[in-house]
Order: structure tokens, then C-alpha cells, then sequence
């Protein structure tokens, strides 16, 4: 059994009609909703999944995007070149140099696992979607293309508040921190020494002064033995002559 | 001579009116109906907000080809548009705009009966087409516009006759001149009655049934291109611009108006037409299409038996007002 | 039609030197028969439909010449409006096929032809023996217009005209029970 009906209010007999009347009426008074395209361009959100860009720089032609694409679109060619020694008498090294790295947007199904597996950050969304050909074929961009879009790949968002640090920025912070904390440590024991050379400069001084001041009393002293010798003398000069 | 200058001038512009407004209302409804929607609707033919949209439409069916069917019946084929066009030019003539004699196509002592006897054999263009193109859609709207014809034509007259009772004439100029403001409350039901039925011969939303585009392509229109399709449609919204005409003049009181009824009654005719033809295009963004059944009961169980209240009522009233 | 009194009243000839109003009479009339009798004759089912408001408003045209303009309008109402589209709703019920239908053709046509002479013979004689050269008086108000129209048909034959209601009123009776019975029958 269906559940009862609530139990519905009486209704003017034509209200529905009415009520119907009303909500083409209120919108028609309300803002439209048509996006003017080609004149006005849509403000799409961030992290829209409009084309794929490529930063070639920090391509190492590691063949992993080509490898993880379900469609097989991404089109890799390289080569390696010797790198002389650094250090003479050190070892050559070999480098991955791109020759062509080219996206077919007519196989390609914008899942991003690419973007996503790519370890060093050189492929990017990019919001760009204006990219439509006349042929399917010329739907297979190369390293150019894909690199002029990486301009147009927008900053990322910034996090929301009281997220926890990105990783890279967190490390750096930590090594910032270590070099500052070693500074500070440098610093302290500088300004240490200074202390410690200030405190023996003063002392230096009491001792000299302390000197000066015994040489002094010492002098003085002297000056009285001398003075008493003298008097000493007088008096008996003096009790001989009356003698 | 002058005489045939006369008539010559007011055909032309008779003629000029009936190529003018209907376009007025089918770009309003284009507008409208698109607002309705939260849409913008045309906005680019003419540059400005799609001003001249309906133009670029008629540029575009003059241009395609006429295809007439190979098995479908070729005259009554090609005659069936024209038939259903002209009536509606016909009946423009009779319809009058303000109080002055210039201020009418022709005068015409039955005008009632007049109007509403050639509106409908426009109907008849669409049986013709219906049943000429050898189509099974095309046979199935035509079928349908008649049952819709037959079900909406007494209401539409009986709504009718009950001005005529109450103005005591059936001419229309002469029905607005008896015209006072309180025939408004008197002859409601029968204006609304008389509206009603009007959009159902006009096969309007929502009630569209014999073209319901979505079950039957287009009705008896579905084999028809270019210029005998444009025609088939001016024909809807110059029925429309007829019906709202009508309406204003039968119930609404035509060049009557608060206020400047000296120079400017045409004024009021117009802006009553124009509001009504806004209703037409707000009932059909608004109510879905009823169906075949719920229109026969429609026409049967409310409207009719409405019609003959209004008749009896305007009866009671005219008799003790005498 | 103001033009079409003012043409006929100039004239009061005979029809020896015919007014243009009567030579469109004529023309219309013969216009008029000639598509009743493609109705009767087509093998074209719909054709002879459309054949037939041919016929019919062509005569409403002669009523119209004749000032009988009430009259005109009604006929297109009921007749064009009403009763063909009726009738075209009838036949696309039917099988009527587009082209000519092999069986269109009755057995019974001489006696059609007899029948449809005789009726036109007593038509035309009732109406030359009632009327003979009465004139149409143009002075007064149109003697088709729709007020003298009301006035002699709810005055002077106000009871055929109710005999004729109560006909139709037992029609629709009759109608009605008619179905009636039918729903029963099925339920």
C-alpha cells in the first residue's frame, strides 16, 4: 500500500493554472542564463581540464606519461647525448634530449592521469579549449603548441586556510630554518668570545688599577717610614743637643 | 476614380498591416518565450538583439527548394498554404481599429458572421495539406484538426452571439459603439470562452494537437518546405493577430479607453491586441499540450455549456434592462 | 456591397442589356454548376469534397450579389465551415485513396439524374411561379441584410422557424440516446 497522501489544503479550483502563469512571468523579469560565447568568453573555474600543456625543461623523457595514457595519445621520441666530465678525470654522463613530444586530442579522453604521473612536474592543465580543427588529423599537437599553452596554464589556487604546508615548501622552510639556526648558533658564540674578551679587558684594567692603587699606599707608606725616620732622628738630634 | 484610389489605398494598407504584425508578434514571442525560459533568444540577425530575425527566416525559406511529394496529391497540395492564408487576410479588412469610417478596412453589416465564417475555411487549408501529402503524419494532424475544428467552432460562435444579443447588432463597428464599460464583468465568461476556443482553432499551445511537433513531426505541416511552410506559419501568427483583434473588438471594447477616445482609439485597439497577444505566447510558454481527449471534453463539458450561460445570462440582463 | 446595390440600382434594364452585376451573376452561376457537377462526376474522393465548397461558396456569392449578405456569410459558416469539414473528416476515416477510386461509381446514376432533375425542375418552378419579375426594391434597407433578415424570420415565419428548432432538438435527442445506448452495450 502507498503511504497516505498528506492531507492536502482546500485549493482555489484554477490556483495550479495560475501558479504556472506566475513562474514563467517571474522569470521572464529575472536575469537569463545564456552564455553570450564567442563574445563574451565564460569564466571557467579553476582547474578546468581544457588542453594539456607541456614544460619541456623538466621533461626527462621518462616515457612514463606515454606509458600510463589509456588511449595511447601521447607520441615521445629522444635521444641521448654525452655530457663531458665535470671534473677532468671524472666520468662522462649520458642525457635524455627531447625530439618530440606531440598529444593526439582526437584519441585523448582529458583523464590527466599523465598530468598526474608525471614525477617532475612537466605537464600541466591548462584552461585553453579553443583549439577546435577542420581536419582530425591536425588534431595531434606537437612540443610547440603544447608549450605555448603551458602560458596560459594559470597560478595555482592558493590553499585554503589552515591546510597543511606543501610538502617542497615545508622542506625548504625546514632547511631555512636549519641555515638560520646555525646562524643564530654562530652568532651567539661570536658574541660569546666578545663578552669573554670584554669581561678580561676589565679585569686586565682592575688588576692595573689595583696595581696603582698598591703602589701607591706603597709609596705612601714609605713616604711615612720616611717622615718618622725623620722625626726620629730629629728628636735625638735634639735630646743630644741638650745633652 | 477617387473611389477606386480609396479602396486601392485602404487594401494596401490592410495588406501592409497584415504583413507587418504578424511578424511583430512572432519576434515578440521569440523574445518572450525565450525569457521566459531564461534564454536570450535570436540576437544577432539585424545586430540588434535579433530584431530581424523573422526577415532572415523569410530570406531563408525563399531560398530553399520546393519539394512537393511524389505520391502526394500535387495541386491540392500546392493550393492547400494560400488557402490557408488568405482568410485570415480577408477577415483583417473587416476588423475595425478606431471610430472614424477611415479607421476600417470595409464595413460590413454581418461582421460577426463574416469573420467568423472566413476563419473558418482557413481551417480547410490544413485539412487539404493533411490530407494531400500522403503522409500518415500528416493524415493523423489533419484528422485531428478537424475533430478540434468541430469541437471549437460552436463555442467560438455561441461566445459571440452573446455580444450580438447584448449590442443588438452584429456588425462590428456597430457592436463597439453600443459598447459600455460594464459589458467588461457582464460578457467576461464569454470573452474568456471566446478566447479560448479561438486558440484551440488556431491549434495554439496548448492546444497543439493536431501539429504536437513531438508525436506527429509537425501535423498536416510535416512534407512542407520553403515558402508553402512560411506560409502555413505567417498563417498562425496572422490568425493570432485576427483572434486577439477580435477579442479586443468583441469584448474588450476596442477604441474605448479611460481617456483619449477623440484621436487616439486606435491606439487602444492596438495596445489591446498587443496585451492579449502577449497572453497567447504566455499560455503556450506556460501549460503543457493537452490531449486529444482532455481537448474534446474541454470543448464539450466546460466550454459550451459556459457559452450557453453567457447567452442566457445576457438574455436576462438585456430583457431587464429593456 | 454598397458598390454592388449602387451598380444594380443604376440599372433597371432588362436582360437585353445586362448590368455588369448580372453578367457576374451569370459567370459566378455558371461557375457554380460546373463545379457541382465535377463533384458529382470526379472519381476523386477528396477531390469532390473540395470540388463541393467550390460549389458552395460560389453560392454565396450569388446570395451576396443578390444582397442577401446575411445569408452569404451563414452559408459559408455552416456549409464551408462546418458541414465539409465534417465531411472531410468522414472520408479520411475512410480508405480514400489519393487519385481516382475504382469504385466511386454507382449503378444508380440515371436515377440519381432523374431524381436530381426532377427536384431542380420543382426548385426552379416553385420559385419563377412565386416570384416572376418581382424587382429587388434598393431604396429602402437591404432586403438580405441581417435586420431585415431577423425581423421577417422572428415575425412573419417565426413558427417554422420554431418547428424547425424543435426538429433539430429532437435530432440531438435522438443523438445522444443513440450513444448512450452504445456505452452501455460496451460496459
Amino acid at each position: 500500500m502507498a503511504a497516505p497522501l498528506p492531507p492536502s489544503r482546500p485549493r482555489i479550483p484554477g490556483s495550479g493554472l495560475a501558479k504556472g502563469l506566475a513562474v514563467t512571468l517571474r522569470t521572464m523579469t529575472k536575469k537569463t542564463v545564456t552564455a553570450q560565447y564567442p563574445d563574451v568568453q565564460p569564466e571557467l573555474p579553476p582547474r578546468s581540464r581544457g588542453v594539456i600543456a607541456l614544460f619541456e625543461e623538466n621533461c626527462t623523457v621518462c616515457m612514463l606519461c606515454a606509458r600510463e595514457c589509456p588511449d595511447w595519445c601521447i607520441y615521445i621520441d629522444s635521444h641521448k647525448e654525452t655530457v663531458p666530465a665535470a671534473t677532468p678525470g671524472g666520468r662522462e654522463r649520458s642525457r635524455n634530449v627531447l625530439d618530440r613530444f606531440a598529444i593526439d586530442f582526437s584519441l585523448c579522453m582529458y583523464c590527466g592521469i599523465c598530468i598526474e604521473v608525471c614525477p617532475f612536474d612537466a605537464l600541466f592543465w591548462s584552461p585553453e579549449f579553443e583549439y577546435a580543427e577542420t581536419d582530425i588529423l591536425e588534431l595531434t599537437h606537437e612540443r610547440d603548441k603544447l608549450r605555448e599553452w603551458m602560458w596560459t596554464v594559470p597560478e595555482p589556487p592558493a590553499l585554503d586556510p589552515g591546510a597543511e604546508e606543501p610538502k617542497e615548501i615545508a622542506a625548504a622552510r625546514k632547511t631555512a630554518e636549519k641555515l638560520e639556526a646555525q646562524r643564530a648558533k654562530e652568532a651567539q658564540e661570536a658574541q660569546q668570545a666578545e663578552e669573554a674578551r670584554q669581561a678580561e679587558e676589565a679585569r686586565q684594567a682592575e688588576e692595573a688599577r689595583q696595581a696603582e692603587e698598591a703602589r701607591q699606599a706603597e709609596e705612601a707608606r714609605q713616604a711615612e717610614e720616611a717622615r718618622q725616620a725623620r722625626e726620629t732622628q730629629q728628636v735625638q738630634r735634639e735630646e743630644e743637643g741638650e745633652e | 476614380m477617387n473611389d477606386a484610389l480609396d479602396v486601392a489605398l485602404r487594401l494596401v494598407i490592410v495588406f501592409a498591416v497584415f504583413m507587418v504584425l504578424p511578424l511583430v508578434v512572432g519576434q515578440t514571442e521569440h523574445k518572450v518565450m525565450a525569457h521566459m525560459q531564461g534564454r536570450l533568444g535570436p540576437m544577432y540577425a539585424g545586430g540588434f538583439h535579433g530584431w530581424a530575425q523573422l526577415v532572415a527566416d523569410g530570406v531563408k525559406f525563399a531560398q530553399k527548394e520546393d519539394i512537393v511529394p511524389a505520391e502526394a496529391d500535387r495541386r491540392i497540395f500546392q493550393l492547400a498554404p494560400a488557402v490557408a492564408l488568405l482568410p485570415y487576410l480577408l477577415v483583417l479588412v473587416a476588423i475595425p481599429i478606431g471610430p472614424s469610417e477611415g479607421a476600417v478596412g470595409q464595413i460590413v453589416d454581418a461582421g460577426i458572421f463574416f469573420v467568423l465564417a472566413v476563419m473558418g475555411v482557413g481551417v480547410l487549408g490544413s485539412l487539404m495539406a493533411g490530407w494531400a501529402s500522403a503522409n500518415k503524419f500528416s493524415l493523423l494532424g489533419g484528422l485531428r484538426t478537424a475533430a478540434q475544428l468541430l469541437a471549437y467552432e460552436l463555442p467560438m460562435l455561441l461566445a459571440a452571439a452573446s455580444v450580438a444579443m447584448a449590442a443588438g447588432t452584429v456588425s462590428l463597428p456597430g457592436i463597439l459603439n453600443a459598447f459600455e464599460w460594464w459589458w467588461l464583468p457582464w460578457q467576461i465568461v464569454g470573452a474568456l470562452v471566446f478566447f479560448v476556443a479561438g486558440l484551440a482553432e488556431l491549434q495554439r499551445p496548448p492546444f497543439d494537437m493536431p501539429i504536437a511537433d513531438s508525436e506527429i513531426i509537425f501535423g498536416a505541416y510535416t512534407e512542407y518546405t520553403g515558402l508553402r511552410f512560411a506560409l502555413f506559419l505567417l498563417a498562425e501568427y496572422a490568425g493570432i493577430v485576427v483572434l486577439c483583434g477580435l477579442t479586443t473588438v468583441l469584448f474588450l471594447g476596442g477604441w474605448h479607453g479611460p481617456f483619449g477616445a477623440d484621436g487616439l482609439g486606435w491606439v487602444w485597439t492596438l495596445l489591446k491586441t498587443a496585451v492579449l497577444a502577449f497572453v497567447v505566447i504566455w499560455l503556450r510558454v506556460s501549460y503543457p499540450r493537452l490531449r486529444e481527449d482532455q481537448l474534446q471534453k474541454l470543448a464539450w463539458t466546460a466550454l459550451i455549456p459556459l457559452a450557453l450561460a453567457q447567452i442566457a445570462l445576457t438574455g436576462i440582463v438585456k430583457v431587464a434592462i429593456n | 456591397m454598397t458598390l454592388a446595390a449602387a451598380a444594380a440600382h443604376s440599372a433597371h434594364s432588362g436582360f437585353l442589356s445586362p448590368t455588369g452585376i448580372e453578367i457576374a451573376f451569370v459567370l459566378v452561376g455558371i461557375a457554380t454548376l460546373g463545379a457541382a457537377l465535377v463533384t458529382v462526376t470526379t472519381k476523386q474522393l477528396v477531390h469532390a469534397a473540395l470540388w463541393l465548397v467550390v460549389a458552395l461558396g460560389g453560392l454565396a456569392v450569388e446570395y451576396l450579389l443578390l444582397t442577401a449578405e446575411f445569408i452569404a456569410w451563414v452559408q459559408v459558416l455552416i456549409y464551408v465551415g462546418s458541414v465539409v469539414v465534417l465531411l472531410l473528416f468522414g472520408l479520411m476515416l475512410t480508405k480514400a485513396p489519393i487519385g481516382r477510386s475504382p469504385d466511386a461509381d454507382s449503378g444508380n446514376r440515371w436515377a440519381a439524374l432523374g431524381v436530381a432533375v426532377a427536384a431542380a425542375g420543382a426548385l426552379v418552378w416553385v420559385v419563377v411561379d412565386a416570384f416572376r419579375t418581382t424587382w429587388i426594391d434598393l431604396d429602402g434597407p437591404a432586403q438580405g441584410s441581417t435586420e431585415v433578415t431577423g425581423t421577417f424570420l422572428f415575425r412573419h415565419w417565426v413558427l417554422p422557424f420554431e418547428a424547425l428548432s424543435v426538429l433539430l432538438l429532437a435530432a440531438l435527442v435522438g443523438a445522444i440516446v443513440l450513444s448512450r445506448k452504445r456505452s452501455k452495450e460496451q460496459s
